[in-house]
């Protein structure tokens, strides 16, 4: 593990390791596309973790989940960015595409309530209750599955940025 | 349309013998209409069975939330419509987020139980891979190296090839072949987490790099297909109780044209010289105990007759004698004792084997401790190596 670098602010710093950067128009004519992206983002940063393939499938199961809430858009234009960067046990994802004012606002909400207290429950209820996961169920499994830290960055113009902190090294077997 | 679209991304069956319903591969639906078939098939297993439903998801690769989300309601409505049904979901410890996302459904209904299927496929495995045999695994590796760092290159090693050292242990094995050889990766799978945290630790320590250690279920890997230019699987077939399951994902990973390595013993075949037929005996009974296991540790010239029947051509089958005249007559020792107090102790304590039999059966050992450090004595431990190409 890498020394741990820390900005001024005290938030340390993650170093960049990929970046994938697509038309949403494109990225949203198919939706195997979610599956390739996260396929191909989960082998190329898992090479040189302690389990290479278990976090490949941990890491791809994850970020496909981020990419089909960003599939699922209602903004057809501009440009869909993943970037992928690494502090010790933690990969960030950041996930930034176009959408409407108020998909960011329901993102906000939606972020904002994974990480209340009840975040489990109302997800056992969700699986229970529910005949599809909304996008914000998908977002809570992601705290509850793999102990993801989520919150929304601001982005420029049209677009959000989610920001997903997986700490996979250190998930039990 | 791409071939990608053309492979079957995951398969659902349902075995009414075992009432058991089975889903694998990759399961990512756009909209559930894709899942139309399995989801009646399930529909109808439930409708089916009385008592339990095994929910088999053991080789389930991937999931997405909107497939669990359908599927978790079925069986959810199931509980609530016929509380006398019992859910098994069988999950493999090997796939990380099974476990996790399949165990909350015991807390939604308490007729949904989770079990991770893994430990029981390796019935003797625990007798091997735990506590204070880790020195002898290392000796063990540093005898049979002597004479495989030769070997190894009539069965496909060389420089700069990709590697998979399947059922790796401690790792050693990889370790010498990534300084003899340099390939240029090697992933190392076994399914002894602690094996594996001894491996990272030497790894670290050494700081040797271009190995990737990796935990799996030697007979349902997550390693995709038609990577490896060569797959080394050593002592372990043995081991197994079916290792035609083994060898069938060894073929797999492996590419075409590429060669899978097996090593395995056979050890009413280990002899000695003086008091040859103490030590004969005791081997025969080595293999008896082994047998009564469930595992072959006759298994080495049946290494031909399994390649072929995986699939292999080019089969090349070789053996050499680790003896006491290899370097240190008391490493040889060293790994006879270690046996002893295994075989002699705890396997054959778990059989029930009586005070006369185990004073018999350890005689043996000590016998070939004694043929090993005798100054005139001789002492052997026959290995078989065989290799197969998968065909072009």
């Amino acid at each position: 593990m890498g020394p741990v670098h820390h900005d001024l602010a005290g938030e340390p710093t993650f170093e960049p390791m990929i970046q994938i950067d697509m038309e949403v128009r494109t990225f949203v004519s198919a939706w195997r596309h979610c599956d390739y992206v996260s396929t191909y983002m989960a082998r190329m940063i898992s090479q040189n973790r302690s389990d290479s393939v278990r976090h490949s499938n941990l890491f791809s199961s994850a970020f496909n989940e981020l990419l089909e809430v960003a599939f699922r858009t209602r903004h057809a234009d501009g440009e869909l960015a993943c970037r992928v960067s690494r502090h010790g046990a933690t990969d960030r994802i950041e996930l930034t595409f176009p959408c409407l004012p108020e998909e960011r606002q329901f993102y906000q909400e939606a972020v904002s309530q994974v990480a209340g207290f009840e975040a489990r429950e109302r997800y056992l209820n969700s699986v229970s209750g529910d005949l599809a996961p909304s996008r914000e169920v998908v977002l809570l499994e992601l705290a509850v599955d793999y102990n993801a830290t989520l919150r929304v960055e601001e982005a420029d113009g049209d677009a959000v940025k989610l920001v997903v902190d997986l700490p996979l090294e250190g998930l039990e077997h | 349309m791409s071939p990608y679209n053309l492979l079957p991304r995951f398969k659902a069956q349902y075995d009414a013998n075992n009432q058991e319903f089975s889903i694998s591969g990759v399961v990512r639906p756009q909209a559930i209409d894709e899942l139309g078939p399995s989801l009646t098939l399930l529909r109808d297993a439930i409708g089916r069975v009385r008592g339990v439903l095994y929910v088999n998801v053991r080789r389930l690769t991937q999931m997405n939330n909107a497939a669990f989300h359908v599927f978790s309601r079925i069986i959810i409505d199931a509980c609530r419509a016929r509380p006398e049904l019992k859910f098994v979901v069988i999950t493999s410890s090997v796939v990380g987020w099974t476990s996790r996302k399949f165990g909350r459904l015991s807390g939604i209904e308490p007729n949904i139980t989770v079990e991770e299927y893994d430990s029981q496929f390796y019935p003797g495995q625990g007798f091997l891979e735990e506590g204070g045999f880790v020195p002898i695994l290392r000796t063990q590796t540093k005898m049979t190296w002597r004479h495989e760092r030769a070997i190894l290159r009539r069965h496909g090693m060389r420089p700069g090839i990709v590697m998979a050292d399947i059922c790796c242990g401690i790792g050693d094995f990889a370790v010498l072949v990534q300084k003899e050889f340099q390939p240029s990766r090697i992933v190392a799978l076994d399914h002894s987490i602690s094996s594996l945290n001894y491996a990272r630790r030497v790894m670290r320590e050494f700081d040797i790099r271009g190995i990737e250690y990796t935990y799996g279920d030697a007979s349902e890997m997550l390693l995709d297909e038609a990577q490896f230019d060569l797959v080394t699987c050593r002592h372990s077939l043995q081991i197994f109780n079916r290792p035609e399951l083994i060898l069938k994902e060894l073929y797999r990973i492996c590419k075409p044209g590429g060669r899978v390595y097996i090593t395995n013993e056979k050890n009413s075949h280990c002899l000695g010289e003086p008091r040859a037929e103490s030590i004969g005996w005791t081997y025969n009974e080595v293999a008896k105990l082994f047998g009564y296991f469930e595992m072959d540790v006759e298994l080495g010239p049946k290494s031909r007759r399994y390649l072929i029947e995986a699939g292999f051509e080019d089969i090349r089958v070789e053996t050499f004698m680790v003896t006491n005249l290899d370097g240190d007559p008391q490493d040889f020792a060293d790994v006879i004792e270690a046996w002893a107090n295994v075989y002699a102790g705890e396997m054959a304590a778990r059989r029930g084997d009586g005070p006369e039999f185990v004073a018999r059966f350890r005689q043996g050992f000590q016998d070939h401790i004694f043929a090993a450090l005798h100054p005139k004595g001789y002492a052997g431990w026959p290995i078989w190596v065989a290799s197969g190409r998968r065909p072009q």
